[in-house]
């Protein structure tokens, strides 16, 4: 059965308050379409679990969807500096953030993928963060080392942006996989968006170059150009101007709405063939 | 975009070059670096390392790969556009994992307070529970400060702002050898951060003055080796476009 369904469909699958994992790595392979239809839904209260994001958690925090943020990085590098909506959301006590390492978070994900209610996580000592985030510590029953244990991090839903799915929801990911393939298996669902719609033979080809098998998905969306602004290797380059419009419209609710609007019709073009060779 | 006279332009590239060439010579033949995001000065170092004293030291990079052949450095350093020419795909978790065997020598992190005793804050400015700036975090810093055998900090600017009496936040501590700024070269020893050179035309009284806590100015302090014929020519063929230029707001491509 189909699995292919609308990005608005999908941006409906997702509830206020539920806990979403958005996949890539800061302007890297970013579910950027996917995090505008849920700006344009109107979400409210989520909960953002991100190893290092940029314009995706910014733009939500940005459009008043989140309410607290577990991250290790939230920013734009060298490229545009701290994110502006994240920061003033934090700062005016609008969103709470869960201090992490990015191996923290990882840590939480495997706590969820293996099962456990937490997962023992090496490093932090001579670190404020573990009692800033209530991080507790535990002793090893072997050697009565102690170790800080990362509770589970189970995301209500993951969302991963690939270059290849099928109808069925295998997956394959180009370049470097981030996160994605261990937050598909710590996820309550997964959602994909994908460059392209392939035939399951493509996988069938190359059984051991699929990421994400198909029965751990939800549901796909063909979203071609679906990261931009941030890069889809090796298809795009992240798109600087964009990215800066963007930080230039965040400033105010309206210009907010102007930039979804202008994205809103690239988001939703339907391709017209809907399975390339 | 606000225009900047061609002195102070001349005065970060050189600043700039310093400090890649500081941060490269870290680097020792064989060993094992890795570099995060946000790090174009220590992507463009270890690259320069590669090419003169380190040819065989191993890179492990955030995009996601070892030793990557890039055509060209991209200006993020995760961009996977990096990842080109390498043998293998390794990735974050994976390198994480390694870190906590033990098994990386090297690491460069930033920081945006750091105190005598080494300790570095990529979290909060002010109160943690009401900060009055939000910073970006500290990535993996948290946990690798401890985890890599030595931790050398770059940071582009030099002033009491960043090297504070005392951090607002301890995001990461642990394993530091050396920072490197575009005024010098500072050495951690067991009374804490001291000054271990000063680059090429800047005095020891305008560091001390610029920074925030006690430094011992008693014993002389060498001047930092320039950098070298090899070294620029290296840099220029490496690092064409100036990412490593790209973190000082002088010479910033794109501004808001």
């Amino acid at each position: 059965m189909s699995k292919l369904i609308s990005l608005s469909e999908a941006g409906g699958l997702v509830r206020d308050g539920q806990m979403i994992a958005l996949g890539g790595n800061s302007l890297s392979r970013t579910p950027s379409a996917f995090a505008r239809e849920l700006a344009r839904q109107g979400r409210r209260n989520l909960i953002m679990i991100k190893t290092a994001g940029a314009y995706e958690i910014d733009l939500l925090c940005a459009a008043g969807a989140v309410a607290e943020v577990r991250a290790g990085y939230i920013g734009y590098e060298n490229l545009f500096g701290m994110a502006p909506s994240y920061r003033r959301g934090v700062e005016s006590g609008e969103i709470r953030v869960v201090e992490h390492a990015c191996y923290s978070v990882i840590a939480g994900l495997r706590a969820s993928a293996y099962g456990l209610p937490s997962q023992p996580v090496s490093g932090f000592d001579g670190s404020d963060t573990p009692a800033s985030s209530g991080f507790l510590q535990a002793e090893d029953p072997y050697t009565g080392k102690s170790v800080y244990m990362i509770p589970k991090i189970r995301p209500d839903w993951a969302v991963v942006h690939v270059q290849h799915a099928d109808a069925a929801g295998n997956a394959r990911i180009d370049g470097g996989p981030f996160e994605d393939v261990l937050l598909s298996r710590a996820s309550e669902g997964v959602i994909l968006t994908a460059e392209r719609i392939v035939e399951t033979k493509f996988f069938e080809d190359k059984p051991e170059r699929t990421n994400i098998p198909g029965f751990m998905v939800d549901a796909v969306v063909h979203l071609p150009g679906g990261a931009a602004p941030a890069s889809c290797y090796p298809l795009y380059d992240t798109d600087e101007e964009a990215v800066a419009a963007f930080l230039g419209a965040a400033d105010s609710p309206e210009s907010l709405q102007d930039h979804l609007r202008e994205w809103e019709v690239s988001d939703h073009r339907a391709p017209e063939a809907e399975i390339s060779e | 975009m606000t225009l900047k006279t061609e002195s102070e332009i001349q005065a970060a590239r050189d600043a700039a070059d310093q400090m890649a060439v500081c941060l490269a010579r870290e680097l020792r033949e064989g060993e094992r670096v890795f570099h995060g995001v946000n790090s174009p000065l220590p992507m463009v170092a270890i690259f320069l390392a590669k090419k003169l004293h380190a040819p065989g030291s191993v890179l492990i990079e955030v995009a996601g790969s070892v030793d990557p052949r890039p055509e060209r450095l991209p200006f993020s350093t995760n961009d996977p556009a990096l990842c080109q020419g390498a043998a293998a795909i390794f990735s974050n978790a994976d390198a994480y994992d390694l870190f906590a065997r033990g098994g990386v020598d090297l690491m460069y992190l930033g920081g945006a307070q750091i105190d005598k005793a080494g300790r570095v804050n990529m979290s909060y400015i002010g109160e943690p529970s009401a900060p009055k700036v939000r910073l970006p975090g500290g990535g993996g810093g948290s946990v690798i400060m401890e985890q890599a055998r030595r931790i050398v900090i770059w940071r582009v600017v030099h002033d009491r702002r960043t090297f504070v009496e005392k951090v607002d936040f301890v995001t990461q501590s642990g394993n530091l050898a050396r920072v490197v700024t575009p005024l010098a070269v500072m050495e951690m020893r067991d009374e804490g951060l001291e000054l271990g050179s000063v680059h090429p035309g800047v005095s020891v009284e305008e560091v001390a003055g610029r920074t925030g806590f006690p430094l011992d100015l008693g014993a002389e302090i060498p001047v930092t080796i320039p950098p070298t014929g090899d070294e620029l020519s290296a840099l220029a063929e490496i690092d064409p476009e100036g990412v490593r230029y790209s973190e000082f707001a002088a010479l910033r491509r794109v501004e808001r």
